[in-house]
């Protein structure tokens, strides 16, 4: 593992490291100025990996966006510097910033469907980046072929790909041809913005195998902007946790994971659930991050933190340097506080922490004002909740979902595809039933199927009492039985929710469907379902976009709720929320399940969730059910290959 | 998750806002247009008296636009002619948009067969060229204003046929839509309640710019003698009218020609800026 020195400015022994950022704030240029970054201050060596790591809203992708000049309209630098190999980039002119993209500098998005061109093929998008190989000619035409087929040799892809169209190839070749058009240019530095994320988690392992290894290879330094703590921890040599727009700790992933010395990390480690042992309830962080420029003088945390003393809400925070571990550690200073708001009474380094756990100390900060008092935090409780009951075995007459033998192929111009055959599935009453899968394995298909917004060919499907028909949509009276059974909780918390309709108007329709149809409960109102889901009354006036993706998936939750069903689907629900709000919706289903009885079916990628949640599982490969059990039984001895695959996709800690 | 939308601008902060002065002129304009068409011919009761003995003048004593053949003052022709050429375009545009909403709805929204129809309908109107048809039909029909305002809401629905199509095809696959057909709604709400509130922001300014459209249109069929009847006010009659007084008096025929141009460029401005007003909320 390597420990960077942040070199000080005027050591000369210590090598200037890749990318040094120190006190790089970020505001909104026009208005109050709120800082959205304040004060980030990180290093990066050649061949080294960090981890920037944070909820939506801490900055961690602003920060980096500064650093490679691509600061959205609206936002300014306003303090700072960017070194990059020794050099100041930040005073530079676009032209030149525009020049260091690409040869130093290079970006890996999120979305490798957007990220590429869909009108060109993937190797021209590779030869646009390579250095020295413009020209026409016949040679020099073969030479740059040649290249860009090496190129895709690098990533793991097949020569033919370079004549081929981004449309052709599936997510994880598009981020591979991604990545080999990133590092066409033979850039110093990669930062790569949650490059990982669009894809499901069999492919995310891959992904970061190759960026791991193409950064030693190449000596690269490399910075991965994830929300996920298990692939940051699984990836990174060092981890920076941002949190409202500061670090307000970091240090080797290892000593960060195993005591975490700030609050907030320990927060994020204890509401990630692990797909080895089930806790008794996630820890949830409550509250979310606050906006800019409405950070109180201290610790931004403060309000959401279990530990907080008076003296947080009022006395600036900084980064402290841990004290170094004597032995062993010398020569590795700890790396410079932020230049900024230094309080002499809290920037010394404390002596009370070179205890049991100085050894883990070596280069860390933390920004916690009661470090020292707290010392290390506890990593999430080891203890394991009892798995969930294994069931009394599926009894399909009072089953909430019996799928059998069902078989759907869509066509298309490309030829047909089986998406889904022979697919018999039982999800018992009261139960939690998850459903596994990676992407293109049919799992949403099936998940529409049984709520009647997606026809099937052949098989019969019975959701509660409704038996849906082969071939057709169900008619307006099936629909509005099967409303009072099942409901469904779609996974992207921004298109769920009508934009123009206030809550009150999305949930009191959904309160009056209910009633038109004889079901639900005539007591519930807009205030109680609200109340249900933890969300206040005054929420009813608000529209969509006032409220947070979490606060989004709670009114989708509240609104499948307003028709008492006996079964709740949930597409993917908690996929696309940061953690702590993942674990808050987690267990918030799991109560809501547990007071009102009703089977969920939950479709999910990410088997530490369905470990979390689930008493059975089915696992779903290609089209077809290949492995079912209870939860326990199949996490913890797969039988079937692609359960094992999917499981050494979780990300484990190095 | 960092979606890729959150990428733009922080949530909550403000983006640049107010009026720019382009934005303000036109809508100054746009005010002062639609107060001369209605309330021009009230206040100005005398714009058609005639004065054969001052014909053709120059602007000057008492005429600020100078006069026609007939010696009627042009400032008050084109301040009493906005109505017909203004109420024109703006029933063309409303007109087109009412049948664009309810046909681009239910082929949007119901699909299939429905859709068929519809799309073959509006590809048939858009294939035949507008301004030809409308001269035939003008001519069967001894032309007229109504008539040259009915056939041109016939052939500008097209394109609102197919905006509201796609808008309505474009959400009708949001989860928020399917989980209003999940709580067992029936269609027509899903459909009213859902999804067309949210298609209005491009009807709305394609209304705008079909507006624009007509007062150009409207005035080419009043200049070929097709729309209004001779000696009623007109910007197109008038342009078409006072062509030979172009040496004598170049106001008279310039002045309406203006007055076209300028109605057609500031609705698209207004347009164009609603537009973009609305997708900007959009990104948010």
């Amino acid at each position: 593992m390597t420990t960077t020195t942040a070199a000080t400015t005027t050591s000369t022994t210590a090598p200037e490291p890749l990318l040094a950022v120190d006190g790089l704030s970020v505001a909104v240029a026009s208005g109050a100025r709120a800082l959205v970054v304040d004060g980030v201050s990180l290093t990066v060596a050649p061949g080294e990996c960090v981890g920037v790591v944070g909820e939506s809203g801490s900055g961690k992708s602003l920060t980096m966006r500064a650093v490679a000049g691509l600061l959205p309209e609206g936002l300014d630098v306003t303090k700072g510097t960017v070194r990059l190999g020794g050099e100041e980039v930040l005073g530079l002119a676009p032209r030149a910033r525009a020049a260091l993209r690409g040869r130093r500098i290079a970006l890996l998005m999120q979305d490798p469907f957007a990220m590429l061109h869909p009108q060109l093929t993937c190797g021209r998008q590779i030869a646009d980046g390579l250095r020295g190989q413009g020209g026409r000619g016949r040679a020099v035409r073969a030479a740059r072929r040649a290249e860009v087929e090496r190129r895709l040799a690098e990533v793991g892809l097949e020569p033919s790909v370079a004549d081929r169209y981004p449309h052709e190839l599936s997510g994880g070749m598009l981020q591979r041809v991604a990545t080999a058009a990133a590092l066409a240019g033979d850039p110093d530095l990669l930062i790569a913005d949650e490059p990982t994320t669009a894809l499901d988690t069999a492919t995310q392992a891959a992904v970061l195998d190759l960026l791991g290894r193409l950064r030693r290879e190449r000596a690269m330094g490399l910075v991965l902007i994830t929300h996920d703590l298990r692939v940051a921890f699984s990836a990174c040599d060092r981890v920076h946790v941002l949190y409202a727009g500061t670090v307000v700790e970091h240090g080797p992933s290892h000593a960060l994971r195993t005591a975490p010395r700030h609050p907030y990390t320990a927060a994020l480690l204890a509401s990630e659930p692990s797909a080895r042992e089930r806790r008794p309830r996630l820890t949830a962080v409550p509250g979310s991050v606050p906006a800019p420029g409405e950070r109180g003088p201290g610790c931004p945390f403060a309000d959401r933190c279990a530990f907080t003393a008076p003296a947080c809400r009022t006395t600036p925070v900084a980064l402290v340097p841990l004290a170094p571990a004597t032995a062993g550690g010398a020569g590795t200073p700890a790396p410079r506080a932020s230049a900024s708001a230094t309080d002499p009474g809290t920037s010394a380094p404390d002596p009370g922490l070179s205890g049991p756990h100085a050894a883990d100390a070596g280069g860390r900060a933390t920004a916690c004002l009661r470090a020292a008092g707290l010392g290390p935090l506890d990593p999430p409780a080891g203890e394991a909740a009892a798995d969930g009951a294994a069931g009394t075995g599926p009894e399909t007459d009072d089953a909430a979902l019996v799928v059998s033998d069902v078989g759907r192929r869509f066509g298309s111009a490309a030829g047909d595809r089986q998406v889904l055959a022979d697919v018999s599935l039982t999800v018992p009453a009261g139960e939690v039933t998850a459903l596994v899968g990676r992407s293109g394995s049919g799992k949403t298909t099936l998940a529409r199927i049984a709520i009647g917004l997606e026809t099937f060919d052949s098989g019969t499907v019975r959701t509660g009492p409704v038996d849906l028909p082969p071939g057709r949509r169900p008619s307006t009276a099936d629909r509005r039985r099967l409303a009072g059974h099942a409901q469904i909780v779609f996974q992207d918390p921004y298109a769920s929710l009508s934009p123009l309709r206030t809550v009150g108007a999305t949930l009191r329709e959904a309160l009056d469907a209910a009633r038109r149809g004889g079901r639900g409960d005539g007591a519930e109102t807009v205030e109680s379902l609200l109340a249900k889901v933890g969300l206040p009354e005054r929420y009813a006036a608000r529209r969509p976009a006032a409220l947070s993706g979490g606060e989004r998936q709670r009114v989708a939750v509240a609104r499948a709720l307003a028709a008492r069903p006996r079964l709740l689907i949930c597409d993917e629900a908690v996929a696309a929320l940061d953690v702590s709000v993942q674990a808050q919706l987690l267990n918030l289903l799991d109560e809501l399940r547990r007071d009102q009885g009703f089977a969920v079916l939950f479709i999910t990628h990410d088997l530490a969730v369905v470990r979390q949640i689930a008493d059975h599982v089915a696992v779903l490969h290609d089209g077809r059910i290949v492995e079912t059990g209870p939860a326990a039984r199949v996490l913890d001895a797969p039988g079937h290959p692609e359960t094992r695959r999917l499981l050494a996709a979780v990300p484990a800690p190095r | 998750m960092t979606s890729p939308r959150a990428l733009g601008r922080p949530r909550g902060l403000p983006g640049p806002s107010g009026l720019r002065p382009l934005t303000a002129l036109s809508v100054l304009v746009a005010f002062l247009l639609l107060a001369a068409s209605l309330f021009g011919q009230t206040l100005l009761p005398h714009w058609d008296a005639q004065d054969i003995t001052a014909g053709a003048r120059m602007p000057g004593g008492g005429h600020l636009l100078g006069t026609d053949e007939l010696g009627r003052d042009i400032a008050q022709m084109v301040i009493a002619g906005a109505r017909s050429t203004l109420t024109g375009a703006a029933l063309v545009a409303l007109g087109s948009m009412v049948i664009g909403n309810v046909l681009g709805l239910l082929a949007g929204y119901l699909g299939g067969w429905t859709d068929v129809l519809v799309r073959r309908w509006a590809d048939l109107l858009l294939a035949v060229p507008a301004l030809l048809v409308t001269l035939v039909v003008a001519g069967i029909g001894g032309g007229g204003w109504a008539l040259a305002v009915c056939a041109l809401i016939v052939l500008t629905s097209p394109s609102d046929i197919r905006l509201v199509r796609t808008a309505a095809l474009e959400q009708r696959h949001l989860p928020y839509v399917e989980a209003a057909e999940t709580l067992g709604l029936p269609g027509r709400t899903v459909m009213l309640r859902h999804i067309w509130p949210n298609t209005l922001p491009v009807v709305f300014a394609n209304t705008l710019l079909n507006f624009a459209g007509a007062v150009v249109s409207l005035s080419s069929l009043s200049f070929l003698g097709l729309g209004v009847p001779p000696g009623a006010p007109d910007w197109g009659r008038m342009l078409s009218e006072n062509r030979n007084l172009l040496w004598t008096n170049p106001s008279a025929a310039l002045a309406p020609a203006v007055l076209i141009v300028l109605s057609a460029v500031v609705l698209n401005l207004l347009g164009d800026r609603v537009l973009e007003a609305f997708s900007k909320r959009g990104k948010s």
